[in-house]
């Protein structure tokens, strides 16, 4: 299962997407700044938008899904119960999982903007597609939800799943880096090797590899013990 | 054109002279023609041909009736090709600075903030749908019947949510009744070309012509 990018070129005004390189299987995390064209990527890799030139070729993803940056543009009901049967999935099932058991009721609109970041990412979860891209999964969750996105992201196990995020404080377990600066994507590699060459790196990895720490991946825990290890 | 007042004077006597005959409709079809940039000033093929297919089902239905289906057809086209070329010259702050200029900082302030909010609306709504379309599209919903209830009570309830928004910050914003603003205008010379032969084709079309030349003679 893999997807390839070729001399991808989508221009839109004074801005323009180029990108070319390979997300196979695992984790991969596409970080950047605010306006840098990931969300762009994302609606490219989904499907959403068309390139001026060069190709996406999928092979072997039979299924794909997109979380969009801002959860309210998922929403097509009028209860929260009835928009995760929206997704095809048991309503009872997924109300467990985003910790929203008695708001089944409620107008979406009426949840915060947490809550219903939290209803949707359940749902893109447990439709487990092949390829789950996931466009800034973190904002507007609360610290522990942020980990619990983390987790749910490190469990998933199988496929491909891209995070588009400008997050630099809590990450999940990745096996690849991707950095998106004005619109040009430039693969890093897999990791630990990605990590030192990637400039968008959180505060507390950049603190380890300058202690001349080397964290096997990049979460707040891997820089920890990178720095205990050469501390002894 | 580039005269907000001259183009809703254009668009009001037109479409009158559209709506009351069939002759109006084809004299206000030529000067759509000739005074607009005609296909740039059509909404999106979807929209215009599902407008186009109300009209139509509408006027079937008149005919079927023994009314006069084909000429409400040819009318309301008419009136609809106007209101889109309307629609799509304005810009924002245009219909604000139009009523303040006819009817002053009270009133007109008043329904022109109302008229900007309803057009900001449109946009926000256009907006939305395209939303709800990557939605359907994201879960493998297909668009129809089924999916077109509940999104079009959404979109209501959302704007209903939205203007009660809006009017909370206004009142936060200690605003009250009427404002001032200082409205300006350009006027292209083929402007008021424009006007000038709208309101003659108006009036000429909604007139008995033939009348007025025996009265002549």
């Amino acid at each position: 299962m893999r997807v390839e990018l070729e001399d991808l070129l989508l221009s839109r005004g004074p801005f323009t997407l180029r990108g070319s390189g390979t997300f196979e299987e695992g984790v991969h995390l596409v970080s950047g700044a605010v306006g840098s064209g990931k969300s762009t990527l994302a609606l490219l890799l989904a499907g959403l938008l068309h390139p001026g030139s060069g190709a996406i070729r999928r092979q072997g993803v039979s299924s794909t899904l997109l979380l969009l940056q801002f959860p309210e543009y998922h929403v097509t009901s009028p209860t929260v119960a009835e928009e995760a049967g929206s997704w095809g999935l048991v309503p009872d099932d997924v109300l467990a999982r985003a910790d929203l058991a008695d708001r089944g009721d409620d107008d979406p609109f009426h949840l915060s903007r947490g809550e219903l970041k939290r209803l949707i990412l359940a749902c893109t979860f447990m439709r487990d597609p092949d390829l789950l891209m996931l466009d800034e999964p973190f904002s507007s969750l609360d610290c522990a939800a942020k980990q619990k996105a983390c987790r749910m992201i490190e469990e998933r196990g199988r496929g491909i799943t891209i995070i588009f995020s400008h997050e630099r404080a809590v990450l999940p377990r990745v096996d690849a880096i991707w950095e998106m600066e004005g619109g040009i994507l430039t693969a890093l590699g897999n990791v630990p090797g990605a990590i030192p060459r990637w400039r968008h790196a959180p505060p507390y990895l950049a603190y380890a590899l300058d202690r001349g720490a080397r964290p096997e991946n990049i979460r707040l825990e891997d820089a920890r013990e990178a720095i205990c290890r050469i501390q002894g | 054109m580039q005269d907000p007042r001259l183009r809703l004077l254009s668009t009001v006597v037109l479409s009158l002279a559209a709506f009351a005959s069939t002759m109006g409709a084809v004299v206000a079809l030529v000067w759509w023609l000739v005074f607009t940039p005609r296909t740039k000033a059509l909404p999106r093929p979807g929209v215009l041909f599902s407008l186009t297919a109300m009209i139509a089902l509408t006027a079937l239905v008149s005919a079927w009736g023994g009314g006069p289906g084909l000429s409400y057809f040819i009318r309301m086209v008419v009136v609809l090709l106007l209101a889109a070329w309307a629609y799509t010259e304005t810009e924002e702050g245009e219909v604000l600075a139009v009523a303040v200029w006819a009817l002053g900082k009270r009133i007109g302030f008043e329904i022109g903030l109302i008229a900007e909010m309803g057009l900001t609306g449109l946009l926000v709504i256009r907006q939305e749908i395209d939303q709800a379309r990557v939605a359907l599209a994201l879960k493998g919903i297909p668009i129809g019947a089924r999916s077109i209830v509940p999104i079009a009570v959404l979109l209501i309830v959302t704007q209903i949510r939205r203007a009660d928004e809006v009017a909370r910050l206004l009142v936060v914003r200690g605003y009250a009744l009427g404002g001032r603003i200082c409205p300006r205008f350009r006027t292209d010379p083929r402007d008021i070309l424009a006007s000038v032969s709208a309101v003659i084709l108006g009036l000429l079309s909604c007139f008995p012509v033939r009348d007025v030349f025996i009265l002549l003679g």
